[in-house]
């Protein structure tokens, strides 16, 4: 079968759930999972079959002929994008469902519905028109199920933030891709590379494509929009939606000639990204804002990865590139998966408790333990350890930063750079989500509020085991998915197309399987014994304080308070403070806010002066006819003068 | 089968000296302070009656307080089996085994953090918070210091990295080892294992409130935790792979006593520092690593 009637399955789908999807919600369910199963379907077809599918239409749309393309790339984020946009689906009927939000629920099915068709039309377009039509389309489902619960004023300012960013990266776009259909004569896509004078057009595809992956500091849109949005709509945002950035990226570094510094700036900014993305992200609060930073961070790995690869290519196609884009690459899939399972489980505490603020959490894994359990495997994940997924990308991203190094060519400084910065990202990481799992499932609820809690029911659960077992699956069998990684970097770097590796996928395999057995057989066997000997429950012994209450538990500010520190030049935080006075004293309070510094201390004080400008320059423009005439007169005055003096016009 | 017989050799070999080291610090500090000093064995015994003692679990624990130091036990047990041990090799080796020697020594901070943090008591949330945050500044030490080690001898395998000694720069990379192993295993300076003032501690601070098998299992895989960054720091400076078997069985083990005898007179010579100034000294390892592996490449290729 080809993956052409499959997409026509899904598209179609799509397009009657769009349709349909506000009244009928199990019809639309069903519909959404068939068009997402005939993604997938299509999407492995390609990986693991035929290398490449194309497809040219007569029917034209705007004037141009519809001309499809799958190839290894574009299905490897299909593939996600299809898993994502299932999980989603599920997760949305429990936990967005129509009881509770009567009015937004069916408005977020459709949007939803049109979100994974445009991402899809995005994926498998290639006509540059059809990708910018795609690209709009895609912002602005996006806009609408960021804005579903558009009562309240912060999600519409996080909504008006997204559409405004995304815009300003869309202007980059529309100038790249007209500027290319300008320069080859056509708006059809496709490799270029021998065209060297398109060079330069890369830098406008790395800005515009750049916003929407999140690259700090094009981020500002990114930290509100995904913690504002429900949070559903946050796992696909941040699992797949900024994706299609670094799709774009990857897509045009790989089929458009590319500058020789482009692989220098794409490490650089990447190292960037991971550093400060996850050093914002362990100061936060609000845990889903914690997670958003957190994906910066991770889109600045898959950079890493995908400079080192720009870099390997310019100093003759060193195989460590390979290794790089490779773990980038799977990075792209793993991530989607871990991303998407935690803000699932964030949903979880939020539908349960109402609030985002960690500070007001703690204890909630007796109540719900199962959100407890794949958050925590979930943290695992993302903070890169053995044996789950995360840490097989990041060690093929280190491997190949690794092998750059030793390699002593002129990349080797960047790539030793690189990797400190990915070691101390992911330290930073590790202390996030210690963070974050201990202030909202452990210790003593801090509020009384949210002392009592559910756990959701099997619709919210069922798409966090699949994601979590797409996290085991690809830490204990790697190399299971190694072929079609492989597609997709032959499809970036042809010469990089064979199957072989120095990385030792399958060894790391089977230790990841041994150690697994043996982390089950050692807890099972710590408690046994712990059983036999006699187990008894007391008070938290604390050195031997007989009233420890809630309040007294570390707070996630104190947690994050030492790293923090080294980070308060950018982090800047304002903090609210009254101090304690006297003997008695009757209230002291800390409170402490860490601002987006890109937005609040650089845009918004830039905006304040664009605008004063032009305040001041408004004046000239009041409705005072006689003043208009005056300006008349003195604008030929200034003109006969200047042509009585000798001027020439 | 012969690996199976091979590793399982090995392992009981890591486990069963690993304990000794505490116990040599011990009677280093005692022999300074002219005091007589625990029994070079105290720990075996420490550990052999914490197996027996019942468990008594905090109200607020949920089961991965039991659970997180088992998986950090395990993960530390796994980092052992990476190192290889002279001219025997590793029980396993393949290539960029040290990134994931690097993370199991994370996912055991990990555990031991997390299960911290499950008793809701202040002292053990301080004593995360020092732990998890200054891995930042020893996890780029280490990085950059196996990257020298990577440069000099142009592999990524442990095996491969630890033959020869580190080069021109292996005073550089040992002080930043020796200083990173004192941090990483919470001895003084950076914390002090004797203490009882909660508020000045890392390590003793997360383990307040275990007891009983749990209490044994953490003890046991922090001096397994300490042979592993001495045998490292050993085999770093010397050239391992040149010796024969004899000879590096026994350069190994001085080694190991030497940087054993160092920690214990640091901590006899040395008053644990001020906390602001611990982030100084650990900056200070993360520069010695970094101008180690700046030796290593320009150097190297000179």
């Amino acid at each position: 079968m080809t993956p052409g009637p499959l997409l026509l399955i899904a598209a179609s789908s799509l397009a009657a759930g769009f349709v349909g999807g506000g009244r009928w919600s199990k019809t639309w369910l069903g519909l959404t999972l068939v068009g997402a199963a005939a993604g997938f379907w299509a999407a492995l077809i390609i990986l693991l079959g035929p290398p490449e599918w194309e497809w040219w239409s007569e029917f034209s749309v705007g004037g141009e002929f519809l001309h499809l393309r799958l190839d290894g790339l574009s299905a490897l984020f299909l593939a996600l994008l299809s898993l994502v946009g299932a999980a989603g689906a599920v997760y949305a009927r429990e936990y967005w469902s129509d009881q509770r939000y009567p009015a937004s629920a069916p408005r977020g099915r459709r949007w939803w519905s049109s979100l994974v068709l445009s991402m899809g039309m995005v994926l498998t377009t290639s006509n540059g028109l059809h990708f910018l039509m795609g690209w709009e389309l895609f912002t602005v489902s996006a806009f609408f199920l960021i804005t579903l619960d558009r009562q309240s004023r912060e999600v519409r300012a996080a909504g008006w933030l997204y559409l405004a960013a995304s815009h300003a990266g869309t202007v980059c776009l529309f100038a790249f891709f007209a500027l290319l259909a300008a320069r080859t004569g056509s708006w059809d896509l496709g490799p270029v590379r021998e065209q060297v004078a398109l060079a330069p057009l890369l830098w406008l595809a790395l800005l515009g494509f750049g916003v929407k992956a999140g690259v700090f500091p094009l981020h500002v849109w990114l930290p509100s929009a995904h913690a504002s949005a429900p949070s559903h709509v946050s796992a696909i945002m941040s699992g797949v939606a900024i994706k299609m950035g670094v799709y774009g990226i990857v897509r045009f570094s790989g089929w458009l000639p590319v500058p020789a510094l482009a692989g220098w700036i794409v490490i650089a900014f990447g190292s960037l990204s991971a550093l400060l993305g996850i050093a914002f992200a362990f100061a936060q609060n609000d845990y889903k804002r914690l997670l958003a930073y957190c994906s910066v961070e991770n889109v600045g790995i898959i950079l890493i990865g995908v400079g080192a690869a720009l870099l390997a290519i310019s100093h003759g196609d060193a195989p460590w590139g390979r290794l790089a884009l490779a773990g980038a690459l799977l990075h792209v899939w793993n991530h989607g998966a871990f991303k998407s399972l935690l803000f699932f489980s964030a949903g979880s505490v939020l539908h349960a408790t109402g609030t985002r603020e960690m500070s007001r959490l703690g204890g909630l894994w007796r109540t719900k333990p199962w959100t407890t359990g794949l958050f925590a495997l979930g943290a695992l994940a993302v903070s890169g350890l053995p044996p789950l997924n995360g840490f097989v990308s990041e060690w093929l991203v280190y491997l190949g930063l690794f092998d750059a190094v030793t390699g002593q060519g002129p990349a080797a400084g960047a790539a030793m750079l690189a990797a400190i910065m990915l070691g101390v990202a992911g330290a930073l990481a590790l202390a996030s989500f210690v963070k974050a799992g201990a202030m909202i499932f452990l210790g003593a609820a801090r509020t009384q509020a949210t002392s009592k809690t559910h756990e959701g029911g099997w619709g919210m659960r069922a798409p966090m085991l699949a994601l979590a077992a797409v996290c085991v699956a690809i830490g204990l069998a790697p190399v299971l998915f190694w072929p079609a990684v492989v597609r997709a970097v032959s499809v970036w770097h042809p010469v990089w197309a064979a199957a072989d590796t120095t990385a030792p996928l399958v060894t790391l395999g089977w230790v990841h399987v041994a150690f697994a057995v043996s982390v089950l057989v050692a807890a099972r066997f710590l408690w046994k014994r712990a059983r036999q000997n006699g187990l008894s429950r007391a008070l938290t012994w604390d050195c031997g304080y007989a009233a420890p209450t809630a309040r007294m538990q570390y707070s996630g500010g104190s947690f994050a308070g030492i790293a923090a520190g080294w980070f308060a030049w950018i982090l800047l935080p304002v903090t609210r403070r009254l101090r304690p006075r006297g003997p008695m004293p009757e209230q002291a309070l800390q409170q402490q806010r860490i601002p987006e510094t890109v937005l609040e201390r650089v845009l918004a004080p830039a905006g304040d002066v664009i605008i004063q400008i032009s305040t001041a320059v408004r004046r000239l423009q009041h409705g005072h006819l006689q003043s208009y005439i005056f300006y008349l007169v003195a604008g030929l005055a200034a003109l006969s003068g200047f042509v009585c003096f000798g001027g020439k016009p | 089968m012969s690996t199976v017989i091979d590793i399982v050799f090995r392992l009981a070999w890591w486990l069963l000296l690993a304990p000794l080291l505490p116990g040599i610090i011990n009677r280093i500090k005692a022999w300074v302070a002219g005091r007589r000093g625990p029994p070079v064995l105290q720990l075996y015994y420490d550990l052999a009656r914490l197996w027996q003692k019942e468990v008594v679990l905090s109200t607020l624990a949920s089961p991965g307080f039991v659970a997180g130091p088992a998986v950090g036990w395990i993960s530390l047990t796994a980092a052992v089996l990476l190192i290889p041990l002279g001219p025997l090799g590793a029980g396993l080796s393949f290539r960029g085994d040290v990134v994931l020697m690097l993370y199991l020594l994370a996912l055991a901070r990990f555990c031991t953090t997390w299960a911290a943090m499950e008793t809701g008591s202040a002292f053990e949330g301080m004593g995360s918070a020092r732990e998890v945050s200054y891995a930042v500044l020893a996890e780029a030490a280490m990085i950059a210091a196996m990257l020298s080690l990577s440069v000099h001898t142009g592999s990524v395998s442990l095996t491969k990295m630890l033959e020869p000694t580190a080069g021109p720069g292996a005073v550089l990379l040992a002080a930043g080892l020796f200083t990173v192993l004192l941090a990483e295993n919470c001895r003084v300076p950076f914390d002090d294992p004797n203490t009882h003032l909660e508020l000045t501690m890392i390590h003793e601070a997360m383990v307040l409130d275990h007891s009983g098998p749990p209490l044994a299992v953490i003890l046991h895989g922090a001096s397994l935790k300490l042979l592993l960054f001495s045998v490292l720091l050993t085999e770093a400076v010397l050239p391992m792979g040149q010796l024969s078997p004899f000879a590096a069985t026994g350069a190994l083990l001085a080694g190991v006593l030497t940087v054993t005898i160092g920690v214990g007179l640091v901590e006899s010579f040395l008053a644990r520092f001020a906390f602001r100034r611990v982030p100084l000294l650990l900056t200070m390892a993360v520069l010695l690593c970094v101008f180690a592996l700046l030796i290593a490449w320009k150097g190297g290729a000179a």
